[in-house]
């Protein structure tokens, strides 16, 4: 019997890419998706341990107040689930702990940095040591770019991928970390997963507009040391249908969209044996 | 927001209410008492009579009197260098890009768009509407488009919202939707229509506000497209000192559509060199409040005219072609006419272009500047594939409708003029820089 995977897209205070999301986990075979609101799960009607795989998607959490995703960052950090009265950042590291998978999407990419999950150096969650800061245009910006894929990474989600084409559409990308042995480390970790290059050089750039907000060694995603949690400013479930392709009309695609593969990425580890040897599976929190 | 719940349902709404953290407070109760009664404690503030509150306000019995302007007709000669006067048409406000507050807007968002505001092979060509698959397991589409020209009202306003209802119609049939199934929305953005002391002009105003109502019962009834929502802002007026200005009376008329198959969707930059270029419906010398006449300080008398019974015949037959799949870009044309079309559907391509003035349908043009610069209504700039030639002008053969040229490798923006020479020769990235240096920031 095949396993059956259960994804959960989470939504609720300014979210509003999870539809989708949802759609992208659906094309990419998880056999049960549902879109919660994060009250659902803070009353204690849903659970993220009756999940395998994390979704959090793009949109303004709680406003974007005090900076993208901050004030969100905080509710996590610091509400108890009704009922059983358990802070919810318990669930999130028990999560975490039991090898799950999270995949963070520009505003949820931001989210995970403000939460400090990513890049979570020695399995330390809970601690900031990167942010994404103001586009260096100083503004909100639509536009597609091209990603360099570190195939070294240990990022489960983007294996086999080289080079992937997709749209940005944020105000705060700009990768920074808050040392320079910080990003040393990042890199020497091969946690930077993806990097903005042009359609001609898979070279990272820091030229605009390939790199769109002036990201520091043009860094558009990162992993967590295992590489099941991984958070990139660029969408992938916005390119899941050639149509998606902004120049579908004068180009022959594939009829899937690029972005796809990183969704199949996630349900297929999985499935995988692997997904269950969990090198640093700890015991349950609380 | 405001709403009416059962009495037996308000606790799971409440609760409900509190889950989301939504703050919610119950406000009152519908009564049979046939009084709209406020109170704040125990105090009554309000208490009104039902009927008053619906009926009360007295019908106002205004003045409208029409006395069509007489602009001076301009005398403008034409230009002896037209790459010249093209690139500052292009440079104009209405007419270039708009990339930088476009790109300021997230119109990816919900991962259904299938036609984007910035189209063609540099990701920056105008679209001139969108498409959207608003269910993402299907291929059905909706596509909205607008039309807006406020400066038709300094001659007409009943031609300006027949203009702006022919400008949003277009747009949609340009990227694939048809008129099959398309609805309304009428935008008023008005100056002050009530003869006051602040308001000297009010029955010519009034007059303007009638004679547009005029031309959306006209137009949306041929066209059917209803009008099933819309908006007024009818006090545009600013007064400092004895100085007013009132905005020129605007419709913007925006349209939401059914796309059975967004696969089918066109978008408006050239495709190849090789496919033919071709013009469909007729020109003619319609200048009155064109960015051409702007250009040149002057405003004049022939405004454009929307023959809806024709325009509909051509948008039917457009439609069918762009469905089975026979054209290979589709532009709308309206400010700054072809000269402004053609060139943005080359250079939004990165091709380039050559078209001859005398194979354009047309009637009453004497010059190639009215040519180039009129702003007729109901016309489009259409590119087939060569193989697709004899389809496309069978699809077409009610319409006017001539094959004017040809997209080339290039990369030049040739223009031969009604007498037969060449009388414009433009590199498309100096004409597209000319269009997107503006507003570039």
């Amino acid at each position: 019997m095949p396993k059956i995977v259960k994804s959960i897209v989470l939504t609720g205070n300014g979210t509003n890419c999870e539809r989708e999301m949802a759609h992208a986990c659906r094309l990419a075979g998880s056999d049960e998706v549902d879109i919660v609101y994060i009250h659902e799960i803070l009353n204690g009607e849903k659970r993220l341990d009756d999940y395998h795989f994390l979704n959090l998607p793009g949109g303004f959490l709680d406003g974007d107040d005090l900076g993208s995703a901050k004030a969100g960052a905080n509710r996590i950090v610091h509400a108890k689930v009704r009922g059983s009265g358990e802070p919810l950042r318990d669930e999130l590291l028990r999560f975490i702990n039991n090898g799950k998978l999270i995949l963070g999407v520009c505003n949820g990419f931001q989210l995970m940095v403000k939460l400090g999950i990513l890049p979570a150096f020695d399995g330390e969650y809970f601690k900031q040591t990167v942010t994404l800061s103001f586009n260096d245009s100083g503004r909100f910006e639509d536009r597609w770019v091209w990603l360099a894929v570190n195939e070294k990474s240990p990022c489960v989600f983007t294996k086999g991928l080289k080079k992937i084409y997709l749209p940005v559409r944020h105000g705060e990308g700009k990768f920074m970390a808050k040392s320079a042995p910080i990003l040393k480390r990042l890199h020497r970790q091969d946690q930077v997963v993806a990097r903005y290059c042009t359609e001609k050089s898979d070279k990272p750039t820091l030229e605009y507009p390939a790199n769109p907000n002036g990201a520091v060694d043009a860094i558009a995603g990162i992993c967590n040391e295992t590489g099941r949690l991984y958070g990139m400013m660029p969408h992938p479930e916005a390119y899941t249908h050639y149509t998606n392709h902004p120049r579908w009309t004068r180009e022959d695609l594939p009829e899937e969209g690029m972005g796809l593969a990183i969704f199949k990425n996630a349900i297929r580890f999985i499935r995988s044996d692997e997904f269950e040897q969990h090198p640093v599976r700890i015991q349950e929190a609380g | 927001m405001s709403l009416a719940i059962q009495p037996e349902k308000i606790d799971e709404f409440m609760e409900l209410a509190r889950k989301m953290e939504v703050e919610a407070t119950i406000l009152g109760t519908f009564t049979d008492t046939g009084k709209f009664h406020i109170r704040y404690g125990e105090r009554t503030i309000a208490c009104l009579d039902m009927e008053f509150l619906h009926e009360g306000v007295p019908q106002m019995k205004l003045t409208a009197k029409w006395v069509p302007p007489r602009n001076p007709e301009p005398d403008i000669s034409e230009p002896a260098d037209y790459g010249r006067a093209l690139k500052a048409m292009f440079s104009r406000l209405n007419i270039c890009s708009k990339e930088s507050v476009v790109r300021q807007y997230d119109h990816e968002v919900q991962g259904g768009s299938v036609v984007k505001p910035l189209v063609g092979a540099a990701n920056d060509g105008p679209s001139d509407a969108a498409v959207v698959r608003p269910v993402l397991e299907s291929c059905e589409g909706v596509v909205v488009a607008n039309g807006i020209c406020p400066r038709y009202s300094d001659i007409d306003a009943y031609h300006m919202a027949a203009c702006a209802i022919d400008e949003a119609v277009r747009n949609a049939v340009a990227v694939g939707g048809s008129l099959e199934r398309l609805a309304g929305l009428d935008n008023f953005c008005w100056c002050d229509p009530v003869q006051s002391e602040k308001t000297p002009d009010g029955h010519y105003k009034l007059a303007q506000l009638v004679r547009a109502n005029l031309a959306l019962y006209d137009y949306t009834r041929i066209y059917g497209v209803p009008c099933i929502s819309g908006k007024d802002s009818m006090k545009n007026d600013y007064q400092i000192g004895d100085t007013k200005i009132s905005i020129p009376p605007t419709l913007l008329f925006s349209v939401i559509g059914r796309i059975e198959d967004v696969r089918k969707a066109v978008t408006m930059d050239a495709k190849r060199a090789g496919d033919l270029v071709y013009v469909l419906g007729e020109t003619k010398r319609e200048l009155g409040g064109s960015e051409w006449y702007a250009m040149h300080g002057a405003v004049g008398n022939d405004v454009p005219k929307v023959d809806a019974a024709r325009a509909k015949v051509l948008y039917t037959a457009l439609s069918m072609a762009i469905r089975q799949g026979i054209v290979a870009s589709c532009h709308d044309c309206s400010d700054g006419g072809l000269a402004v079309a053609l060139a943005e559907t080359a250079f939004s391509g990165g091709l380039g272009m050559s078209v001859d003035l005398a194979a354009v349908p047309a009637s009453g043009i004497a010059r190639d500047d009215e040519m180039l610069f009129s702003e007729s209504q109901s016309r489009f700039v259409v590119t087939v594939q060569p193989e697709k030639k004899a389809a496309f002008e069978a699809a077409l053969a009610g319409s006017p409708s001539a094959c004017v040229g040809t997209v080339t490798a290039d990369g030049l923006f040739r223009v031969k003029g009604l007498r037969g020479s060449m009388i414009l020769e433009e590199k498309i990235a100096d004409l597209k820089e000319a269009w997107q240096r503006t507003l570039r920031f």
